[in-house]
C-alpha cells in the first residue's frame, strides 16, 4: 500500500461554537517536515503550512467552555426531563412524555460526550511571523498529544533545548523585549 | 517577532516556571492555566536579508533583474540568473519572484497551494441535496454528471481522498436522468395511447 503524504493528528473539528450547524471545519495534518492545517467549507479546502523548523513555540491555554456548555446541556437535560416526568402526567398524554423524555436523553447523552472529552482549551503555534490559532485542537487530552507527537519531530528538525538552557535564553529574550 | 513569550489571555510575559513544565501551570499575571512548550527556533536571530552584490567585472553573470548586480544562482524554475535580492530559497530550492508567483498561481509549485476546490463534493452535493425538491434533478443531474466527468482527473483534496464521492455522484445522476427518461417516455406513450 502506497504510504500517505499526511497523516492525520486531528479530526475535523468545527471552527465555530455552533459545531452541529456550522459546516466550516478544520483539521490537522502531520507531513514529512510540516503540520498542515486545513480548514474547510465542504465544497473548498484551505491549507496553511508550518514547516517544523520554524515552529518557535506551542501555548496550550484552558477555557471554561467544557464547563459551561455542560452545565447548559444538563439544565436543558433537567427541564425537558422535569416536562417528559410532570408534563405528561398532568395533560394525561403519554406522548408528551415520550417526546420529551427522548430529548432529554439526547441532552444527557451530549453532557456525557461532553463530559468524556474532557477539559477544553484554546491552542496556539506561534513562529517567527505568526501566532496561529489552530481551532483543530480544542481539548486538552488532545493538545497533550499532539505536542507529544510533535516533540521528536521538532527536535529532529531544529536541536534540543537542555532544561538549564531554556531559563537564561528567556531572560534574555525579556530582556531584549523593547 | 522573536520577542518574548507571553501569555495568550492577559498578554503578560510567561517566566520560566511556565515553559517546558509536564503539567499546566497559571499564567503569573491572570491565574489561566496553560502550558507552554518552547523550542530552539525561539531563541534564533532572524538572518537579515541581503541585496545582492555590485558587479565589479564586465565578463562577471548579472541578474536577468538587476543587471548591475552580481548573479549568484539560477533559478531553479526558468534557468534566469538572481541576484541575492531576487533569489527566493523554497526549502531548499531557489526561485526567481516571478516563477514563485507562476508557480502559486498554476499550483506547479505544490507547497505554495493554498487552496483546491472540491469538485467531488460539489458534484456529490448537486446529485444528492435536489432530490429534496425532485423536479430540480432534471436540471441538476446533468450538471452534476457534467462535473463528476470534467474533474474526473483534476486534484482532490491534498490529503489522500478516493473517487467515491464522484463514482457516488455519477450513479445518482445517471439514476436520476434514467428516471426522467422513463418519465417523459411513459407520459408521450400515455398521451399517444389516448389519442
Amino acid at each position: 500500500m502506497a504510504e500517505h503524504e499526511y497523516q492525520r493528528l486531528t479530526r475535523s473539528k468545527s471552527r465555530s461554537l455552533f459545531g452541529i450547524v456550522s459546516i466550516s471545519r478544520s483539521s490537522l495534518w502531520v507531513g514529512r517536515d510540516h503540520l498542515l492545517t486545513i480548514d474547510t467549507n465542504g465544497y473548498n479546502e484551505t491549507y496553511k503550512r508550518f514547516y517544523f523548523r520554524d515552529i518557535q513555540a506551542v501555548i496550550l491555554r484552558k477555557t471554561t467552555v467544557w464547563l459551561v456548555s455542560l452545565i447548559v446541556l444538563a439544565g436543558c437535560a433537567a427541564v425537558c426531563g422535569s416536562i417528559a416526568v410532570f408534563g405528561g402526567a398532568l395533560n394525561g398524554v403519554p406522548v408528551v412524555s415520550w417526546v420529551f423524555g427522548i430529548i432529554a436523553a439526547c441532552f444527557v447523552l451530549a453532557a456525557l460526550l461532553d463530559l468524556a472529552g474532557g477539559p477544553t482549551c484554546k491552542f496556539q503555534l506561534r513562529t517567527a511571523v505568526q501566532t496561529e490559532d489552530l481551532s483543530a485542537i480544542s481539548r486538552v487530552r488532545r493538545a497533550r498529544k499532539v505536542i507529544a507527537r510533535l516533540r521528536p519531530l521538532l527536535s529532529e528538525a531544529q536541536g534540543t533545548l537542555t532544561p538549564e538552557e531554556i531559563p537564561a535564553r528567556l531572560r534574555e529574550l525579556q530582556s531584549a523585549r523593547p | 517577532m522573536n520577542g518574548s513569550l507571553d501569555c495568550p489571555k492577559c498578554r503578560a510575559p510567561l517566566t520560566e516556571a511556565q515553559v517546558n513544565q509536564e503539567r499546566l501551570t497559571p499564567c503569573p499575571a491572570c491565574g489561566t492555566e496553560l502550558l507552554a512548550e518552547v523550542f530552539p527556533a525561539l531563541f534564533r536571530p532572524i538572518a537579515a536579508g541581503q541585496d545582492g552584490e555590485r558587479l565589479l567585472v564586465e565578463s562577471e553573470a548579472s541578474c536577468f533583474y538587476h543587471p548591475e548586480k552580481k548573479a549568484v544562482r539560477p533559478c531553479e524554475g526558468c534557468g534566469r540568473f538572481l541576484c541575492a535580492l531576487c533569489d527566493c530559497e523554497l526549502h531548499g530550492e531557489h526561485f526567481c519572484p516571478t516563477c514563485l508567483e507562476v508557480g502559486k498561481k498554476k499550483g506547479k509549485i505544490k507547497r505554495l497551494e493554498n487552496e483546491r476546490t472540491l469538485y467531488d463534493s460539489v458534484a456529490l452535493a448537486l446529485a444528492v441535496y435536489p432530490m429534496l425538491i425532485f423536479y430540480f434533478t432534471i436540471v441538476t443531474a446533468p450538471m452534476a454528471l457534467f462535473i463528476a466527468v470534467r474533474y474526473w482527473n483534476a486534484p482532490r483534496s491534498i490529503v489522500h481522498r478516493t473517487r467515491w464521492r464522484l463514482v457516488l455522484a455519477v450513479v445518482i445522476a445517471v439514476l436520476q436522468l434514467v428516471g426522467w427518461a422513463a418519465l417523459i417516455y411513459y407520459f408521450t406513450t400515455l398521451k399517444r395511447r389516448h389519442g
